[in-house]
């Protein structure tokens, strides 16, 4: 009798110690969700002025022989001025063919436009003012074979929370140049991981790409955010191939001495 | 015995909890949501006031066709009409809307109770929708629809213009496993009656997969040929 007694309390205290662990993980992943929600606009830390200043002070990538193999030149599709020549003034040019972006949902790397993290209990939903969207799964999924992924520039991401954080894993993206020097194919990973200072009002995302292929070391460097006003709202960009005015030529002024 | 039974009503609590935490809440439409074949959309006949000519119809429905060739974002109500699944996520904030087709994410906000102000805000083919709960159903009101961007069809004709009021009531069926979302567009310039039609999505598996969004290109001339040419 005193055994089964003591049987049922050990049970009833090991259930209970359990439903307690359970509980405060909820907390820190609650804490997590509440403070990372909302909408948030990268910030020029280094005071560049200018998107390639944003990176230029990033650590380069170290590559192997393999992974410096592969760096081809990046050339954005819809530019019809490969040659990136200085342009005389005076002389008009056409810097791009007009095309609108027709459903992507964006990259894995934020620009300037504003981003929203949406955080549910089994998906955070991340947006920006386009289509679309990074689906990112948290319900313990594992990411499908990568013979069932079609590289995309989103990827699968999967992700868990670690002391309030987001830690983000993703495979499967497309191939392609990586900030600061870096390479990726479907099978790199990324690590990102979301923190958002005691203040509330800013945010770190540190990127982190893995691949023993192509990284003779992880490829990490940081992007900083500052959040949204609380009274403010998702603007919806707007871009119409069909519109003349896109493909409009630009003609380089005098340049004062 | 007394430990007994202390340890039977422990156990009986612990449980009762766990299985409190797994009911499906009413006001929380956060899933994938997919229309159905055919039976999934009560859409009855708008009732258009005279003004609305066929001419009219004609130069709503170019203006229309202009943005599809074109690939532009459709915006509402073409996005819910989606026939890929949609993602709804919804927080104390927001209700988000993100479609696998070329249509801008929605944007629902729960913790406005106005408007904004149309001095400040561009109209866009969305609108500025926000938000509350009556009992178990959501309320989204929106206004500030651009008519001159995406896709103005509304299902059963007419058309939004930027007078355009539109309130739609979310809701939970069949514990949770259905949506229905009843849809009321009013504009004196278009709508003789409130003009009312219902969707129901069905809630997809919890372990679905968001696919790619389809792909729209403008520039590709063998769509372009498809859609200009006369069957």
């Amino acid at each position: 009798m005193q055994v089964k007694v003591f049987a049922a309390a050990l049970a009833t205290l090991m259930l209970t110690l359990c439903v307690h662990a359970t509980l405060h993980a909820q907390r820190t992943a609650a804490d997590g969700a509440r403070a990372l929600e909302g909408g948030w606009v990268r910030l020029d830390t280094s005071g560049s002025g200018s998107f390639g200043g944003l990176t230029a002070n990033f650590t380069r990538a170290v590559l192997t022989p393999d992974g410096a193999a592969k760096i081809k030149p990046q050339r954005d599709p819809d530019d019809v001025d490969p040659d990136n020549r200085p342009h005389k003034a005076g002389e008009p040019y056409i810097v791009s063919q007009g095309r609108c972006g027709g459903g992507g949902g964006g990259g894995v790397e934020p620009n300037s436009a504003a981003l929203f993290v949406i955080p549910t209990r089994d998906e955070v939903l991340i947006t920006r003012e386009g289509p679309g969207g990074r689906h990112i799964y948290t319900d313990g999924r594992e990411h499908p074979p990568l013979s069932r992924i079609v590289p995309n520039g989103a990827g699968h991401s999967t992700a868990m929370w670690d002391n309030g954080d987001l830690v983000v894993d993703t495979i499967g993206l497309t191939e392609g140049g990586v900030t600061a020097g870096g390479w990726r194919t479907p099978e790199t990973h990324l690590t990102e991981r979301y923190h958002v200072a005691d203040d509330g009002m800013h945010m770190r995302i540190t990127f982190t790409w893995t691949d023993p292929k192509i990284y003779a070391k992880p490829h990490s460097y940081f992007f900083e955010f500052e959040r949204l006003p609380a009274d403010s709202y998702a603007f919806e960009n707007w871009c119409d191939s069909g519109d003349p005015l896109q493909r409009q030529s630009v003609v380089p002024p005098e340049q004062l001495p | 015995m007394k430990a007994r039974i202390f340890v039977a009503v422990t156990l009986i609590g612990a449980l009762t909890g766990v299985a409190a935490a797994q009911t499906p809440n009413a006001r929380d439409i956060s899933g994938y949501w997919e229309l159905t074949y055919m039976d999934s959309q009560h859409v009855p006949r708008a009732q258009l006031v005279p003004r609305v000519t066929r001419a009219v119809l004609e130069a709503e429905a170019q203006k229309d066709f202009k943005a599809v060739r074109w690939c532009n974002i459709l915006g509402m109500p073409a996005i819910m009409a989606s026939p890929r699944p949609l993602d709804i996520r919804q927080t104390e904030k927001t209700v988000v809307i993100a479609a696998e087709i070329n249509a801008a994410t929605r944007y629902i906000y729960l913790n406005r109770a106005a408007h904004i102000s149309k001095d400040i805000f561009d109209p866009t083919t969305n609108g500025d929708s926000i938000a509350k709960w009556e009992g178990d159903t959501l309320v989204v009101d929106t206004v500030g629809f651009d008519p001159n961007k995406g896709v103005n069809a509304i299902p059963g004709g007419g058309f939004r213009t930027a007078n355009t009021h539109l309130v739609e009531r979310y809701r939970l069926l069949n514990n949770g496993s259905l949506l229905s979302v009843r849809f009321t567009w009013t504009d004196p310039g278009v709508f003789r009656t409130p003009h009312t039609y219902e969707f129901r999505y069905a809630r997809l598996p919890r372990d679905y997969e968001a696919r790619l969004p389809l792909n729209c290109d403008p520039f590709d001339e063998t769509r372009t040929a498809f859609l200009t040419a006369r069957p």
